[in-house]
């Protein structure tokens, strides 16, 4: 059984719902579908809903809406189970071909004591969740990692990580959409593009959504 | 169309930003004094959203080649048009040629130049302000260059003109001190919980410094440090513009329109709207004190700060 949600303002234009605490993949369902299900409302004056692991905010107009109110909607909204179907949202599974030729699979691979082809093996086996995006625009937050592959970031973050860079950190795996600085691990590349302003839909992923890497020829 | 002659080391095109992005980790963007921009529009006849060039500390030098009308808002500047000064907060008329020549930023951060029109670069998803983390919106997403041509739209409204307006807008909009060092009214966070007490009194009573390392993502303070008593592994959480952070080292970061839309450091207050743009005016080595105001302050102030821009666009239309 969950928690009722946890109400907190963000400043005057944006509301916090916390839902649990932790990074676990049924509770960030959870969230997620919470964050569709207020979309879906439209409510007048709603901007945005931006949804993390284990909470929420909905940013308003402030000039627009009370946020009194607005919680006590949305109290009611997700009482009445919008939220309660988990793994709503765009329903889409993304096939993402991976060249696994990263500079730290080696160092990985000799870290958790695994061949490399095993650490390919066991990073390209699950389909992972997209529990959020964060960081920089497009950067999905994947998960859960096989546990035999958990590693901390590195002590030195790289201060250039090239765009479509496949990396690991703690248990969870993400895909760098542009060229930034970076602290996890490189496992390899893709090609695909994660984010284009110019595109529409902008970003390949979404909130909810779940991805399969699929190892290519380097 | 304004050409830019001499491109100052920091100054992008910004309009109030982009909303509805943030689940794909597009923050606003935007220009970091909102009051500033929307006054400086409402002069030059626009609706309070057109685009303007954010200028940073630093001098510069742009023509424009077309007859418009331009406002200076936010920071104070020695600034000279057409070789002549130019009063901030007036609509100011120019003709081909003239050039507008910023020598520098006397208090204050960012200069507002407003055009009438706008500077209509192409919006890129909903807005025209420069994004330059994700290297896109104003000018292909970069700071501006001399050489860049600057598309100017039309005006939405005829614009004020006259003499004494400068004063006219100062009375309107009561904005006539934006850099006053009064302490900057503050909501408490969502992580407030874990700072006990005693800290959070100390924090209220701090005389902050704004650091060397301040951008339009954030901005850090120096002073004493705090420890929110938080767990390590707090999980990431959403985040605005606004929203004072305490990072492990203890000195807080209060991020803005670019920042990140989710953090994983505890925040324990957040700026209200509608001063969040005179922190960004503050220097680095300038003071910053918070204190505590409840959410109906916070909405009587933009309340207030909306009327007023509605009394200043009846008085410029």
């Amino acid at each position: 059984m969950s928690d009722p949600p946890h109400f907190a303002p963000l400043g005057d234009s944006a509301l916090t719902i916390r839902f649990g605490r932790g990074i676990d993949p049924r509770l960030n369902a959870r969230v997620t579908a919470a964050a569709y299900g207020i979309r879906e409302l439209a409510l007048p004056g709603v901007l945005d809903v931006v949804p993390a692991y284990d909470s929420l905010a909905v940013f308003f107009d402030p000039l627009a809406l009370d946020p009194r109110l607005l919680e006590e909607r949305l109290r009611g909204a997700i009482g009445q189970g919008n939220s309660a179907a988990p793994g709503v949202g765009t329903g889409r599974t993304h096939l993402v071909p991976v060249r696994y030729d990263g500079p730290d699979l080696e160092w990985v691979a000799a870290q958790v004591g695994l061949s490399r082809d095993e650490v390919i093996r066991r990073h390209a086996e699950p389909t992972y969740q997209v529990y959020f995006l964060g960081f920089v625009p497009g950067f999905g937050y994947l998960g859960p990692l096989d546990p035999s592959l958990v590693l901390p970031r590195r002590s030195e973050p790289r201060r250039r990580v090239p765009p479509g860079s496949v990396a690991i950190a703690g248990a969870q795996t993400g895909i760098y959409p542009l060229e930034t600085p970076g602290g996890w691990h490189l496992l390899g590349r893709t090609d695909l593009v994660l984010f284009d302003a110019q595109r529409e839909p902008p970003s390949l992923f979404a909130p909810g959504d779940h991805v399969h890497f699929v190892p290519v020829a380097s | 169309m304004i050409t830019v002659i001499k491109a100052p080391p920091f100054a992008t095109v910004q309009d109030l930003g982009r909303s509805g992005h943030r689940s794909v980790a597009v923050p606003p963007a935007g220009a970091l004094d909102r009051r500033a921009i929307q006054i400086g529009n409402l002069l030059v006849g626009n609706e309070t959203g057109a685009a303007a060039v954010e200028w940073a500390i630093g001098a510069g030098e742009i023509r424009f080649d077309c007859r418009t009308t331009v406002a200076l808002t936010g920071a104070s500047a020695d600034v000279e048009l057409a070789g002549r000064v130019a009063l901030p907060h007036a609509a100011l008329n120019v003709v081909p040629g003239d050039t507008l020549r910023v020598n520098r930023l006397v208090q204050g951060s960012w200069l507002y130049i407003c055009v009438a029109g706008g500077i209509e670069v192409p919006p890129v998803l909903g807005s025209r302000s420069t994004y330059l983390p994700g290297s896109f919106g104003g000018v292909a997403g970069r700071t501006l260059r001399a050489g860049d041509r600057l598309p100017i739209g039309t005006p939405a409204r005829p614009r004020l003109a006259g003499a004494g307006e400068s004063e006219r807008a100062g009375e309107i909009t009561d904005w006539g001190t934006p850099h006053s060092a009064a302490p900057l009214a503050v909501l408490a966070g969502p992580d407030r919980r874990f700072l006990p007490d005693a800290e959070w009194a100390r924090f209220l009573d701090t005389e902050f410094r704004v650091s060397n390392a301040v951008n339009r993502s954030g901005y850090r303070l120096h002073g004493p440090a705090f420890h929110p008593d938080a767990p390590a592994d707090l999980p990431s959480v959403p985040t605005c513009a606004g929203a004072i952070q305490i990072p492990v080292d203890g000195n807080p970061i209060v991020l803005m329109p670019d920042g990140p839309t989710v953090g994983g450091y505890p925040i324990v207050a957040v700026i209200i709207s509608t001063e969040i743009g005179r922190l960004a005016q503050r220097r680095p080595g300038e003071g910053v004190r918070f204190h505590q105001v409840e959410l109906a302050a916070a909405r009587d102030a933009l309340r207030r700060d909306a009327a007023a821009l509605e009394r200043l666009a009846r008085a410029s239309s």
